[in-house]
């Protein structure tokens, strides 16, 4: 049974892509049959993220007009042999594909693979109308910040008025240290505003930026936002997971710490 | 009687029948002092000119500026399905004053009720949506930044007010906003508008906001200016 994951968040520049990258890193690692589309068309950055840039022959948009198989436009990972990128086209727009398109070619799809993560682009217009199409299930990321959530908001309301019934909230890029003393909201704060249920928490972490400008994605490996990204692909898969604790300094001395904790 | 011969000039240049669009048809506005076989003339021939425009409608007519005796309106009528392909559906008595008591009758109505019956919605409004309604509103959720609830009537939100609500949109300002937690951006009754202090929005204010029990509050206008107040049973009194 496949399930088609939509990642989105109204606005821009939140985490989508750096979060479909590892979650679908994630699940692939979880020996789960994975495609990761992207559907930014004309921004893409999800082969970016991946380190698949170089690997592109044909797009989406490709396989919409029938220039090629879908086959011939799944990008297979560099590590994961049971993960695939479709990547969208650069030089077109959005208008370029529509919803019943998007539906059959996720339809198509469907039959060989567990996941189909959708990265969607930012805003409400055509491109997000085309992510949500044939999703079964969102996850919406957010930063704590007030602009973010206000579009998240919206982007839930209007996820429920296109009926997507199971919609959860991934909460990206949280400072506890300013969580702390009271200059950012917590992670209870950004769900008492937005009421959905919490799949994840994600710290800042600058291992994040280190890891996309590497195309590498980190989920797994021992950092926070490593652990962070995977504890969120086990709740994906129903996993009773209790949220991480990300009350660790960043110091070396929590460093220090940390090591002889694993011994 | 120079001067007089000067006015029915005027009003021989003036057009004998005049055709109005009205809702549902159209309006008649006819030459009092004509003769009525010349008035007919005059009908028949505007009705050919204008015969395209109108095509195959079927309308409802009404006469204006002459008082028209059955036969006579029969007539006029027959010579406007004679001369055009227009369809008379039914003919209105166009009297001004009723209308408007009508209309005034109809909105006092509204208003009357609108305050004392109420509608249900159930869920959260979230940013970018909105509630409308002719009667009172009761909203079993939060009312959340971004989001509208507009009512001719009351408003009660059994929830958190964090958008914007306006109630007594019809003009009402012995309308009220009440809300279990009452935060909102702006609150509009009848005419009145108040909104919320600019408060320095810090994260420290989101967390204390969580651990303090909210009280419910009500709005009200009071003395041209929107009043926010804990609900209590003497308050209740005097607004309902």
């Amino acid at each position: 049974m496949c399930e088609v994951i939509v990642i989105t968040s109204g606005k821009g520049g939140v985490g989508k892509t750096t979060t479909t990258a590892n979650v679908g890193t994630g699940l692939a690692k979880l020996n789960k049959k994975v495609v990761l589309i992207d559907t930014d068309i004309g921004l893409r950055n999800l082969d970016v993220v991946m380190g698949l840039e170089n690997r592109i022959v044909y797009n989406l948009v490709d396989v919409v007009e029938g220039n090629c198989r879908i086959k011939q436009a799944l990008i297979k990972d560099k590590k994961y042999p049971s993960l695939f990128l479709l990547p969208s086209a650069q030089t077109r727009d959005k208008t370029s594909v529509n919803p019943e398109q998007m539906k059959k070619l996720i339809d198509d799809l469907k039959p060989d693979f567990d996941y189909i993560l959708l990265d969607c682009p930012a805003g409400i217009e055509q491109g997000f109308k085309n992510a949500i199409a044939a999703a079964d299930r969102a996850l919406v990321v957010t930063t704590p910040e007030v602009s973010a959530i206000r579009d998240a908001d919206r982007i839930i309301g209007l996820l429920e008025a296109n009926e997507i019934k199971k919609t959860e909230l991934i909460v990206n890029r949280l400072r506890m240290d300013m969580v702390k003393r009271g200059d950012m909201m917590s992670i209870e704060d950004v769900q008492e505003i937005l009421a959905i249920d919490l799949i994840g928490a994600v710290p800042d972490d600058e291992q994040i930026v280190i890891s996309t400008n590497q195309g590498e994605p980190l989920v797994g490996t021992d950092c926070l936002a490593g652990r962070a990204y995977m504890n969120i692909c086990n709740r994906i898969l129903g996993e009773d997971v209790p949220l991480l604790d990300l009350d660790t300094k960043n110091g070396i001395f929590s460093k220090i710490a940390g090591m002889f904790k694993k011994n | 009687m120079k001067s007089k011969g000067g006015i029915r000039l005027a009003k021989k240049l003036r057009d004998p029948v005049i055709i109005k669009s009205t809702k549902n048809g159209i309006n008649l506005v006819l030459d009092p002092e004509l003769s009525f076989d010349e008035l007919l003339k005059a009908i028949k021939e505007k009705f050919r000119e204008s015969e395209k425009f109108f095509k195959n409608a079927k309308i409802s007519i009404s006469f204006e500026g002459r008082d028209l005796s059955e036969n006579e309106q029969f007539e006029i009528i027959e010579a406007i399905q004679a001369n055009s392909s227009i369809t008379i559906m039914c003919i209105l008595d166009r009297d001004e004053i009723l209308e408007e008591v009508i209309a005034r009758k109809t909105n006092a109505y509204i208003e009357e009720h609108s305050a004392s019956t109420g509608q249900f919605y159930k869920g959260t409004l979230r940013s970018g949506q909105q509630v409308e309604s002719e009667s009172s509103l009761i909203i079993l959720g939060d009312v959340n930044p971004g989001a509208k609830v507009v009512a001719k009537g009351n408003i009660v939100i059994l929830g958190a007010l964090k958008g914007i609500a306006y109630a007594g949109a019809g003009g009402d300002d012995r309308c009220f906003v009440a809300a279990l937690e009452m935060d909102p951006v702006q609150i509009k009754i009848g005419d009145f508008i108040g909104r919320s202090a600019d408060k320095v929005r810090q994260a420290k204010a989101f967390r204390k906001k969580i651990k303090d029990d909210p009280i419910p509050q009500i709005a009200t206008v009071y003395e041209e200016q929107i009043l926010i107040e804990p609900i209590s049973k003497g308050l209740l009194k005097n607004i309902i």
